[in-house]
């Protein structure tokens, strides 16, 4: 590092330089944003070093299996702080998301000794748990030989810390007592509404706030705008159809997934009059204002058409909205972010949230070093410098959503954010049943929805047809 | 050394023990390397006698042939039965069709017709799971140029691999670009080698044209044609490349061929048991249809020996 | 010989006949190469011209995505991506030209004894390496990432060569075995005879005069490897992975690229079309050797 740099690096540490100021300054000297931020992080991590031996594991090296995603390039730009503070190697294989869960099944399902640490979603632990392939992390976090005092574990957010915690049991409720922490929560997503403001100025639209108003603005942008379509939602044959902005607004409705009955056994709660109601709403604003290839869309196609102007709102993840607000999209600064809650009876949004989170291989050969990893990973240091300099949004932690610079970053560019964030996140949880069954159910559940959109069955019946077929599947695994 | 040539040689002179061990070494390593593929088909055989799912180790263990039996009352196995069938017999129906077709225009041999016959090899060349990539490309609802022709000349409403009415026809579209050459090829050098004296003979007769295809060049052609679909329809009813890349099996279920049907299983709901056996009915299908197939061809190959 | 007889020539074609099978002959060449064509002009235009509507060949052309391909670094919205086409593209060369030339060393030799020597079993074993060309691929495959873990295989360039065996293998077998058939014996019993080891007469009469056919069934083999999706899709790690798998890189959480997707098919499929174009001659006998006459 050059001195001038270092010098004021230093002062901003001493207090003396504010966070801005310094980028401002080592911007004047030609330094990047993100490169000034790695500086940063790097004299933060000098100082931490300070309290905790984080050398122990020298020479040691790791790998990981990474989801291509922001998340995963914000850790790479930080990497080598990683490696000059513990001596640690770390090597990584990235997989696109089409085919990343069977490569992560793949290699865990043969017990490989490849990987160490993986990126994961809690749902997958759900399966991953009890078939032995990752180690519960309560081990590691609760020992202070292994973990830094500066680590703060509960400066996680609790809802999201909870939600990847399960006893492994059928119908066992996320965070209880006996659960097994199964991986750390690293970045989440909830699911509201992101918007183009501009479009909806045009045809004099409000977002909406509730189900039926959605059904009417998606209807009304559909017909207003040419070459546009009203909605997008996510519909490919796939748990991942489900669990963004549908489940959001079926749990917005009080409705469930699963049925536990006091024995502990399970059954379908999806035929219910409510679910159905619900239902029915949701197939008729695809069929009248959704894609045309709505079966096809995945996260991908659902972010794509928001950013190039080809559709014109989303309920899905917030982030997917920032992602679309950002670059070089046809729509970057035109989108604007509401929180939504489906039933104009409820108080406030209750999204269901996805966590990618870090996993630990039961098969890994040094889980002492894997750990120093992911606590690095998951720690307060990179947190806050993924959460400011790069797109590792949304953070898991308090304290970057406490930092000013964080905050003020979301303000600037993306109206609305914060707000829909904070409104949002107290009603904000994983709102599916945990068992081993989830991705039967969700797929069954996305083809069933296929179904209805394509009319090619009734709604009412298409829903008692997969409560049947649920039930049956339960019975069949001992668990209904 | 002249004395020896013109005797009957066909027969080698003397058999050491080597030299009956030689074709056996020569073709040894080939089928060790082969029969190493045995170990996991018996693996597998094993899995789909057992309730195996990866996410219950505690719930595993033998249950013979209870993953068959439940396939009887699984809806959900009739459909890909039903779905793997059809995609197996319309294509190879249509590509037999177009690939004959294109044959017989091509039958001539002039420089032109010589050019387009390689020139229709490409789409052979692609792979098939880029393929339908490009398909998926072109029939995008925003940019696609197929969509974007189909609306111009009226069909406002069609969502090609999106909607269960016109998946299966866009996915056997794709097989039908990528595969009709290879039938095309094989057919034309069937033509291509027919003998001319039978077609001179029914000119002289007078015999129109039409019959003279009915009469003559369909019947010499016939054990070409049930090669060429048989071969077809062994690659056919196994498809997952193009299915898997265009639509993973939806909308709904309407295209969860075998391959598609086990692989989600396997990796999904990480259910072994069921997604081995589900393989182990398509190898049955396929053994019993090779069977045909190769013996078909053996008998072909001899008569094209005989001919020679 | 089989070129002696000649095609069935038709002399009397009216007038509208030849218009309708010139008609014909231009769609069917219109159906099969507008595909590539329109994915070719996909592959020089930026995201924006091709979201454009309705779609239009008026644009200017870019060389951007082959760029970002080849120099393996793609500049957009969050800072530049890396990507690994070319290490996808090097993968693919490595696994297919590997299997192949593995398939010969194999496949020649017992294609030869199969040819010559009518042996105890020797259709029992070719039937046997004939049927796994038709064993569905997944079957194998599944229980196959258990073994490879235990033999220390999985993510080698050795262990996929040897699965890549399973396509490469029977079709050499198959090919080679019917093209020694065709060929008489009494040359090689001659050369024999005047006094040569087998293995010399293997070497310098049998070979070369099977080569159009080694030649045949080597290049079909060689694409069937390279179009292949799923072994590797199921086996190899990200380092490892062809462009078949490779091609799906472009679809990033932060959108999709869809020129690159177009550069990264062309790139792809130009080697097999290249092969194609070059050696048509071979690849024709190939297909016709390999599904018919053997």
């Amino acid at each position: 590092m050059y001195e001038k740099e270092k010098g004021l690096v230093d002062a901003f540490r001493r207090g003396q330089l504010s966070r801005r100021g310094l980028i401002k300054s080592l911007g004047a000297l030609g330094v990047s944003a993100g490169t000034a931020g790695v500086l940063v992080n790097m004299v933060s991590t000098q100082a931490m070093a300070a309290d905790f031996d984080w050398m122990k594991h020298k020479g040691k090296s790791v790998k990981l299996l990474l989801n291509k995603h922001p998340y995963a390039d914000a850790m790479i730009a930080n990497l080598e702080n990683f490696k000059k503070l513990t001596g640690i190697d770390v090597t990584y294989d990235i997989f696109p998301e089409d085919v990343y869960f069977d490569k992560v099944t793949a290699a865990l399902s043969s017990r490989s000794s490849e990987y160490d640490a993986f990126m994961t979603g809690a749902y997958m632990t759900w399966t991953y748990g009890p078939a032995g392939w990752i180690t519960d992390l309560n081990e590691w976090i609760n020992d202070s030989d292994k973990t830094s005092p500066t680590y703060d574990w509960d400066d996680m957010l609790p809802g999201v810390r909870a939600s990847c915690a399960w006893n492994g049991k059928p119908g066992g409720a996320l965070g209880s007592d006996d659960a097994k922490q199964w991986c750390i929560p690293w970045g989440y997503e909830q699911n509201n509404l992101a918007y183009n403001a501009s479009m909806f100025d045009k045809i004099g639209a409000q977002a909406p706030t509730n189900m039926g108003e959605m059904v009417e603005v998606a209807a009304k942008a559909q017909k207003d705008l040419d070459g546009v379509y009203g909605i997008g939602v996510r519909g490919s044959r796939s748990w991942a159809t489900i669990h963004p902005g549908f489940l959001s607004g079926y749990a917005n409705f009080e409705e469930k997934d699963l049925n536990i009955a006091d024995d502990g056994k399970l059954s379908a709660a999806m035929n219910t009059d409510g679910s159905k109601a619900f239902h029915a709403d949701w197939v008729k604003m695809i069929q009248d204002s959704g894609a045309s290839d709505w079966s096809s869309h995945t996260w991908y196609q659902v972010g794509t058409d928001l950013g190039a102007g080809k559709s014109a709102m989303i309920y899905d993840a917030d982030i997917l909205g920032y992602f679309m607000n950002g670059g070089d999209n046809a729509m970057a600064g035109e989108l604007a972010f509401a929180p939504f809650a489906a039933n104009p009876d409820a108080e406030s949004p209750t999204p269901n949230i996805w966590i990618w989170s870090l996993a630990m291989s039961n098969f890994s050969k040094d889980k002492d070093a894997a750990w120093y990893f992911m606590q690095w990973a998951s720690g307060p240091e990179h947190g806050l410098f993924g959460a400011a300099e790069m797109d590792f949004v949304n953070p898991v932690r308090k304290s970057v959503w406490e930092s000013d610079v964080f905050v003020d970053r979301l303000n600037s560019g993306y109206p609305g954010y914060v707000e829909m964030h904070d409104l949002s996140a107290p009603g904000a949880s994983i709102k599916f049943t945990a068992q081993p069954l989830f991705f039967d159910l969700t797929t069954e559940w996305a083809s069933s929805l296929q179904k209805m959109v394509a009319n090619e069955v009734p709604v009412d019946e298409g829903l008692d047809q997969l409560a049947e077929s649920v039930n049956r599947q339960l019975k069949d695994a001992g668990l209904g | 050394m002249k004395a020896r040539m013109t005797a009957t040689l066909p027969k080698p002179r003397r058999f050491s023990v080597s030299r009956r061990a030689l074709p056996y070494v020569l073709s040894l390593p080939a089928l060790l390397v082969c029969i190493g593929i045995l170990v996991p088909f018996v693996t597998a055989a094993y899995y789909s006698l057992q309730r195996f799912r990866m996410s219950q180790p505690w719930n595993r263990g033998m249950n013979w042939g209870e993953n068959y039996l439940n396939f009887m009352s699984d809806p959900d196995f009739w459909q890909t039965l039903k779905v793997s069938l059809s995609y197996a017999f319309l294509t190879v129906g249509i590509e037999l069709l177009l690939g004959l077709g294109i044959a017989l225009l091509l039958q001539k041999r002039t420089r032109l017709n010589n050019f387009i016959s390689v020139m229709l090899l490409m789409p052979l060349m692609c792979a098939p799971a880029l393929a339908a990539l490009m398909w998926k490309l072109m029939t995008n609802p925003n940019f696609g140029i197929l969509s974007y022709l189909v609306e111009s000349i009226g069909f406002t409403d069609f969502r090609w691999g999106s909607s269960p009415s016109t998946a299966l026809f866009t996915v056997v579209l794709v097989d039908v670009w990528v595969y009709t050459p290879f039938i095309m090829i094989l057919l034309l050098a069937g033509l291509r080698s027919l003998p001319t004296q039978p077609f001179e003979a029914a000119d002289l007769d007078g015999v129109p044209r039409l019959q003279q295809f009915w009469r003559i060049t369909l019947p010499m052609l016939t054990p070409y044609i049930l090669t060429a679909s048989l071969f077809r329809l062994l690659d056919s009813i196994q498809q997952f490349d193009i299915i898997y890349a265009m639509t993973q099996g939806g909308p709904g279920d309407t295209l969860m061929v075998f391959q598609v049907e086990a692989y989600l299983n396997f990796f999904q709901s990480t259910n072994v048991g069921r997604s081995a056996a589900l393989m182990m009915i398509l190898w049955a299908i396929t053994f019993f249809l090779s069977n045909i197939f190769i013996k078909n061809w053996l008998r072909l190959r001899e008569r094209a020996r005989g001919e020679a | 010989m089989r070129d002696k007889r000649g095609p069935h020539v038709m002399n009397h074609t009216s007038p509208i006949e030849r218009i309708l099978r010139g008609a014909a002959l231009t769609i069917v060449v219109l159906f099969f190469m507008f595909p590539i064509f329109w994915i070719l002009l996909m592959s020089v235009q930026t995201n924006e011209t091709i979201l454009r509507s309705p779609p239009s060949m008026v644009f200017t052309p870019t060389l951007q995505n082959y760029q970002a391909l080849i120099t393996g670094r793609l500049e957009t919205q969050a800072g530049s991506l890396d990507i690994e086409f070319m290490q996808n593209l090097w993968n693919s060369v490595i696994l297919s030209v590997g299997s192949v030339a593995l398939a010969l060393v194999l496949g020649v030799p017992a294609a030869y004894a199969f040819a010559r020597h009518k042996f105890r079993g020797s259709e029992d074993i070719a039937f046997t390496l004939l049927s796994f060309r038709f064993a569905p691929p997944l079957l194998v495959l599944l229980p196959l990432t258990m073994y490879f873990q235990e033999l220390g295989l999985a993510d080698t360039y050795v262990g996929l060569i040897w699965v890549y065996q399973l396509i490469c293998l029977p079709l050499i077998l198959w090919i080679v075995r019917g093209y020694f058939e065709d060929i008489s014996p009494d040359v090689e019993h001659a050369y024999r005879i005047a006094g040569h080891s087998w293995l010399s007469t293997f070497r310098k009469i049998a070979l070369p005069l099977a080569g159009p056919g080694i030649a045949a069934a080597g290049l079909l083999a060689f694409i069937f490897a390279w179009n292949n999706f799923i072994f590797a899709l199921v086996l190899a790690s990200a380092d490892k992975q062809p462009v078949t798998v490779g091609a799906l890189n472009f679809i990033t959480a932060s959108g999709i690229q869809y020129g690159q997707i177009a550069a990264a098919v062309i790139m792809s499929i130009a080697p097999t079309l290249a092969l194609a174009l070059y050696a048509q001659r071979y690849l024709v006998e190939g297909l016709s050797l390999g599904a018919v006459k053997g």
